[in-house]
Formats: structure tokens, C-alpha cells, sequence
């Protein structure tokens, strides 16, 4: 069977015996495959999976319709269960809420919860990070001086409009109240000028600290190309480095920040 | 000092006077600061200093916003780890701070304009030390008013 007959076959089993009142997957739709919701079984043979979609479904969980939902299945290659692990891990979904039908390529990992999805995650995908590519990208920004970073980042945050979409494409991004949508005090200008665009996207990026998990949707959503993962990859490799913390494989994980070790680095500290 | 002038561009008129604003706790480092007056120790006048209850307290957008309104450094100051007034401010801080300022560094605000101490109610005389170095240094790093990332400008 193909990766998209399994699905379909236990999205309808889900369906069938209540252990989902909703499946959260794909569609086709010409080339794409776009997110789609299905409820009844007669729907599913419209379900579909893209292997190179960088969508990350888990950040549907934040709109109320869909936790009204609970619990449903979900449609996860394992950045995604990566990111379900993260939204246990902050008490935003539980055992109960999401049933995971797990793929990732070709190969189906059938229908796992979120204690699964870990086990699978740290026995299969240990090594799962940031692209080699971004790795190689921070590497050479970090070589450069401070003028020609600033340089290089006025450049490319001078194209942010102040969409947020990359926003609303993470899962991660669920505050109610975000931020940038305070005004009392204005903390992040939201003028698309050169000040309000750089607060917002390293306001953004560290928000994400210990949180995000390299799925790439934040930067396939922004219609600007900025390339995010580099901000990402840069907070999220100093992340493991200087914390030593494997985000999103353990749903029980203690938050990177909002806890402390007395061991902490201090070498810049006067 | 009124909030037009402190932001008035540091390089109106003659040498280059570094402004560094300095975020500190309540406890130890504003009592440092106390201390060094009291003391009458002499420490160059280059530093605004941002009383807050503790570094726990100190979000990264008071740094951003000091970058912002034209802050050629930033310094964030609090107490030794264990001396923390409630526990454990200071190293919920730390951890914070070493994340935040190798973003910062990635993106253009390297080292030579954000620093960080501990320094405690008893170091006054540590607390004028390090205002001076600090001010030395940033004198020596020049205005950070053009290469600033996180500067406020009005025209683009």
C-alpha cells in the first residue's frame, strides 16, 4: 500500500470508531497539496500527502474551531511530531486531544501517540535539525563582522511588509495576545521601517528559543523570501549548544527558558 | 535629563560621547551604583541607569528598545548567582541572556555594545570600575548611530 492508501485507511478507521472526530491533512489542489480538514469517511478519498510540503499542520491547534474538535488525527512527517511534542510539553494538547498518523516520505509510521510519536522520534530521528544548507549560511554570517551582519540583515528584513505570516504558520506562535499587537506601552513598532521589521523578526526568532523545531514553515509562508531559518538556526543551535536541550523529543520536557541550571554558562558575564 | 534630550543624536557637537544605558536590579547592582555615590567615587557620567526590581525582570525588549532610541551600549547589570533577592531571578536572567545576545550578535549588535555583571550592594567601587571601562570601550568602538540594526529612524 502507498503512504496515501495507509492514510486514508486509518483516517477512516479513526473516523469510523470515534477516536477522531476530525481528520487534519492534505488535499490536492493542481500541483499543491493544501491543508484540508476531513470529518466523514465518504471525504477521504480526497486526503493526500506531498512529501516536500513545508506546511506544518500542528498550527491549526491554536484556532478554537479546531480544539472543539478534539480529539482528532493529524497528518505529521516528524518535524511536525516534533512540534506536537513541544505543544504537549507547554500543556497546549494532550495524550488525549491528537491522534498522530506519522509519515515522513515514503514510509508510513501508522497511527501513534504522543508517547509513541517520542519513542519513534528518538529511536528513528535523533539527528533531525536544521538544513545543512542554513547551518553552512549562519556559519558564514557569523564569520563576518558586525557591520556587515547588520548589513546583510538591514537587506533582507527591509523586504518584511509585516504580514505575519510566518506567524501564523507556527505552531509554536499560539500567544493570544501577541506582542507586536500590544500598544500600551508599543513595544514593536509596527511600521514595515527598518526598526520595527528587525525588533519583530529577533523578538520573533527568540520567542521561538527552545521551541522551534527546524520545520521550515515560517519561511516557505513568507512571501517575501526572507530566509528565517538562519535566525531560527542560529537561536536554536546556540539552544543546544550552550543548554545542551533536544527540542520537541520529549513530551514531558522541561522549558529552555523558564528554567535554569546552576551551571549555566557565565564566561561574558563582567 | 528629558526624553528629547536623550534622544538627541550623540554626535551634535564635539567628541563623541558614548550613551550606554544600564538595566539594574534593585538589590545589588542599583545598590552597587548607590554605593559608589555615596562613596563619592568618581565614574564617567555616561551611563542612564534603568532601576528594575530584578534581572529577571529585564525583558529583552528593554534592550532592543534602548538600541532603538539610540543607546550606543547596554549594560544589564544584577546580582551575583545565589544572592538573587527572590531566588532565582538572576539565573532564569543569565540563561536568557546567553541565548539572546548570540542572536543579537548574529544580527549585527555584537559583544562591543552589550554587556552583561553581576555586581553586588558591597561593589561600589567595581561598579565605578566598570562604568569606566565600559565607557572606554564604547569610546573606543565609536557611535554605534549608523551600523545600529535596531536604530529608530524615522526616513527610511
Amino acid at each position: 500500500m502507498s503512504v496515501t492508501e495507509s492514510l486514508r485507511a486509518d483516517a477512516a478507521a479513526l473516523l469510523a470508531d470515534g477516536r477522531a472526530k476530525m481528520i487534519l491533512g492534505f488535499r490536492r489542489r493542481g500541483e499543491a497539496c493544501i491543508p484540508a480538514f476531513f470529518t466523514a469517511a465518504e471525504q477521504l478519498d480526497q486526503l493526500d500527502y506531498d512529501a516536500d510540503s513545508k506546511v506544518n499542520l500542528a498550527a491549526y491547534l491554536r484556532k478554537a474551531e479546531v480544539r472543539e474538535c478534539f480529539p482528532f488525527g493529524l497528518v505529521a512527517r516528524p518535524a511536525v511530531m516534533r512540534s506536537l511534542l513541544v505543544l504537549a510539553a507547554e500543556n497546549q494538547i494532550t495524550n488525549d486531544d491528537v491522534r498522530i498518523l506519522g509519515v515522513d516520505g515514503d514510509t508510513y509510521h501508522g497511527v501513534l501517540d504522543l508517547n509513541a510519536a517520542g519513542e519513534l522520534l528518538r529511536a528513528k530521528y535523533g539527528g533531525l535539525g536544521f538544513d545543512e544548507d542554513d547551518l553552512r549560511r549562519v556559519a558564514e554570517i557569523e564569520a563576518m563582522t558586525p557591520e556587515q551582519r547588520a548589513a546583510f540583515w538591514r537587506e533582507q528584513l527591509a523586504k518584511c511588509t509585516r504580514c505575519y505570516a510566518c506567524r501564523a504558520a507556527c505552531p509554536a506562535c499560539y500567544c493570544e495576545r501577541c506582542i507586536v499587537e500590544r500598544n500600551t506601552p508599543q513595544w514593536i513598532s509596527t511600521a514595515a521601517r527598518d526598526h520595527g521589521n528587525y525588533a519583530w523578526n529577533v523578538i520573533r526568532a527568540f520567542h521561538l528559543a527552545g521551541r522551534c523545531t527546524a520545520c521550515g514553515a515560517c519561511e516557505a509562508a513568507c512571501p517575501q523570501g526572507i530566509p528565517l531559518m538562519l535566525l531560527n538556526a542560529e537561536v536554536g543551535t546556540t539552544v543546544e549548544a550552550e543548554v545542551g536541550a533536544k527540542v520537541g523529543y520529549d513530551p514531558q520536557a522541561e522549558p529552555v527558558i523558564g528554567t535554569w541550571n546552576e551551571n549555566d554558562k557565565e564566561d561574558y558575564i563582567l | 535629563m528629558t526624553q528629547a534630550q536623550a534622544e538627541q543624536p550623540a554626535t551634535t557637537e564635539g567628541p563623541f560621547e558614548p550613551r550606554i544605558v544600564a538595566f539594574v536590579c534593585n538589590w545589588c547592582t542599583y545598590a552597587g551604583a548607590d554605593l559608589a555615590g555615596t562613596s563619592r567615587l568618581q565614574y564617567a557620567p555616561n551611563v542612564r541607569i534603568v532601576k528594575l526590581p530584578c534581572t529577571g525582570r529585564i525583558d529583552p525588549l528593554f534592550i532592543l528598545k534602548a538600541f532603538e532610541g539610540g543607546a550606543d551600549a547596554v549594560l544589564v547589570s544584577g546580582c551575583h548567582p545565589g544572592d538573587c533577592h527572590y531566588t532565582s531571578g538572576n539565573y532564569h536572567a543569565r540563561r536568557r541572556w546567553t541565548l539572546f545576545r548570540k542572536l543579537l550578535a548574529f544580527t549585527g549588535i555584537d559583544e562591543n555594545r552589550l554587556f552583561f555583571s553581576w555586581v553586588s550592594a558591597a561593589e561600589g567601587q567595581k561598579f565605578a570600575d566598570l562604568i569606566n571601562d565600559l565607557t572606554e570601550k564604547v569610546r573606543a568602538a565609536g557611535p554605534f548611530e549608523a551600523a545600529n540594526p535596531a536604530r529608530r529612524r524615522i526616513c527610511p
